[in-house]
């Protein structure tokens, strides 16, 4: 069957990845604004005033918010009969245009060589995440261009049942969460925002944490009881550390914590653990069968 | 916490004189250089070829700006800010030996750039991060770009500057770093909330 709403499904894409690369997703704004209002730090204070002046300056001279494109993930959930098989090619031509326009530096290159063709895209890249959702009536499409300096804080640990410290609330994995908080300090850009994968193998928990941090609102709840009460904690004891915005000291250097599950096998508890800057650039829409465009992020 | 404004050639003996958390403007001409460029950089140094800038008390910016290139083939700045640092960490000494007098950039780096801000007398700056566009403001002009074959991230931007900033003072010439004692300081929190297992 071929899909009846091709062209508005094109056109509401190719809106979204030109809204992700102009602005910031509005939860993680009035994060930033709230960890300002309650801040103590003076360092801290004038580095989270730059950040929100930053975003008006960027607003009204209509330019990128951040100089650094980040890394383009897509998540794409379908039904029946209304598979997007032309997403890669919209996003395709938005990033081209958004980098043409200069919302996005040129800054995909190859691994090895470093090769920069200049067009933001290359082999696997934009990256696109589907998922066949049985009886779905809608599409659900979400874009995330996270930036890469926070990638150099990021962390990955095959958990036993004994180090998780299951005996002890998790503390083993609390723990690892709070060194590797430390440890990435102001190179993530804080205040940040951190996806946590738990389960499957490696490639399954670092998937779960990018996509945790990426498509989830900030400001949320987990509706599973034990994640919302551990994404809280995590949180709460990562701010009391007093790294604060940039890692030059303060009252807030983490804004959300997500966490993501997927079973796992009795042997192993993976955990990876993915940061994101705090310039959350994404957009989420879903579009109907019929027509309707609902924004989601 | 001062707030100083210095105009580049910068000069070792007020470098010195700077404490981690005062905040600094520059005003005059920066060089951004990163993973790239560094090796560049290096790799003729090693040869004992010429360099394309002067290095003598300059600012190197750990950042790849947004430029857009006129109809004259000039090119004009869009965003610009800083990129995390601690990768160029293994170039610090090498800094020092340029003559450049600070680093720009995000994030903080490490021990053997403490020893480098020591014994070549230069300071670490610390830019707001993700501020590309509040940033840009403090710069005049793009005056040229070198190694535009390394990519736009890549390439050796100069830049002039006016009152660029604020820009925090993240490591001093007397081995003190806010990143440092951070770290210290919460690692010691650390074993009070969470015990490390043993």
């Amino acid at each position: 069957m071929k899909f009846m709403n091709e062209n508005i499904m094109r056109q509401a894409i190719h809106d979204a990845v030109i809204r992700s690369v102009t602005e910031i997703s509005a939860d993680a704004k009035a994060l930033v604004r709230a960890a300002l209002d309650r801040e103590t730090n003076p360092t801290a204070v004038s580095m989270l005033s730059s950040m929100l002046e930053n975003l008006d300056i960027a607003k009204n001279q209509d330019k990128a918010v951040c100089q650094s494109p980040g890394y383009p993930t897509t998540w794409v959930t379908y039904g029946d009969g209304n598979f997007p098989s032309f997403v890669k090619d919209v996003i395709g031509e938005a990033v081209a245009e958004a980098t043409k326009k200069g919302y996005l530096r040129p800054s995909i290159v190859d691994p090895l060589t470093r090769h920069n063709p200049g067009n933001n895209t290359g082999e696997g890249v934009p990256n696109i995440e589907y998922e066949y959702i049985p009886g779905q009536e809608y599409v659900d499409f979400i874009i995330s261009f996270k930036g890469c300096g926070a990638e150099l804080g990021n962390a990955m640990k095959i958990f036993t049942t004994a180090n998780l410290k299951l005996d002890k609330d998790f503390e083993g994995l609390k723990r690892f969460v709070l060194e590797t908080a430390i440890n990435a300090g102001g190179k993530p850009c804080p205040p940040f925002g951190i996806g946590i994968g738990i389960g499957g193998q490696m490639d399954i928990a670092s998937k779960l944490s990018r996509k945790a941090i990426s498509t989830r609102n900030w400001s949320d709840t987990n509706p599973d009881p034990l994640l919302a009460r551990l994404e809280e904690e995590l949180r709460d004891n990562i701010n009391s550390l007093g790294l604060g915005a940039a890692g030059t000291g303060g009252d807030t250097v983490c804004l959300a914590v997500k966490i993501a599950t997927a079973a796992t096998h009795t042997a192993i508890a993976p955990v990876a653990i993915n940061f994101h800057c705090w310039v959350a650039r994404r957009a989420g829409i879903r579009i109907y069968n019929d027509g309707r465009v609902e924004k989601l992020l | 916490m001062e707030k100083h404004v210095m105009t580049m050639p910068l000069q070792e003996e007020e470098l010195r004189k700077l404490k981690i958390g005062d905040v600094v403007y520059l005003t005059g001409h920066i060089f951004t250089s990163r993973d790239m460029g560094h090796l560049r950089l290096r790799s003729l140094a090693a040869e004992g070829k010429p360099l394309p800038k002067d290095f003598t008390g300059a600012a190197i910016f750990h950042a790849g700006p947004v430029c857009l290139k006129n109809e004259d083939g000039s090119w004009r700045l869009n965003v610009i800010g800083p990129t995390t640092s601690i990768r160029m960490e293994p170039h610090a000494d090498f800094v020092g030996q340029l003559g450049a007098k600070a680093i720009i950039g995000k994030g903080g780096m490490d021990q053997g750039t403490l020893d480098a801000c020591e014994k070549y007398g230069y300071v670490y700056l610390q830019a707001a991060p993700g501020c590309a566009a509040k940033l840009a403001q403090g710069v005049k002009r793009v005056v040229d770009v070198t190694w535009f074959e390394l990519g736009m991230p890549e390439a050796l931007w100069d830049l002039e500057v006016e009152e660029f900033g604020p820009l925090v003072v993240g490591m001093d010439t007397h081995q003190n770093s806010i990143y440092k004692n951070l770290k210290e300081a919460a690692f010691k929190n650390l074993d009070e909330l969470y015990p490390e297992f043993i």
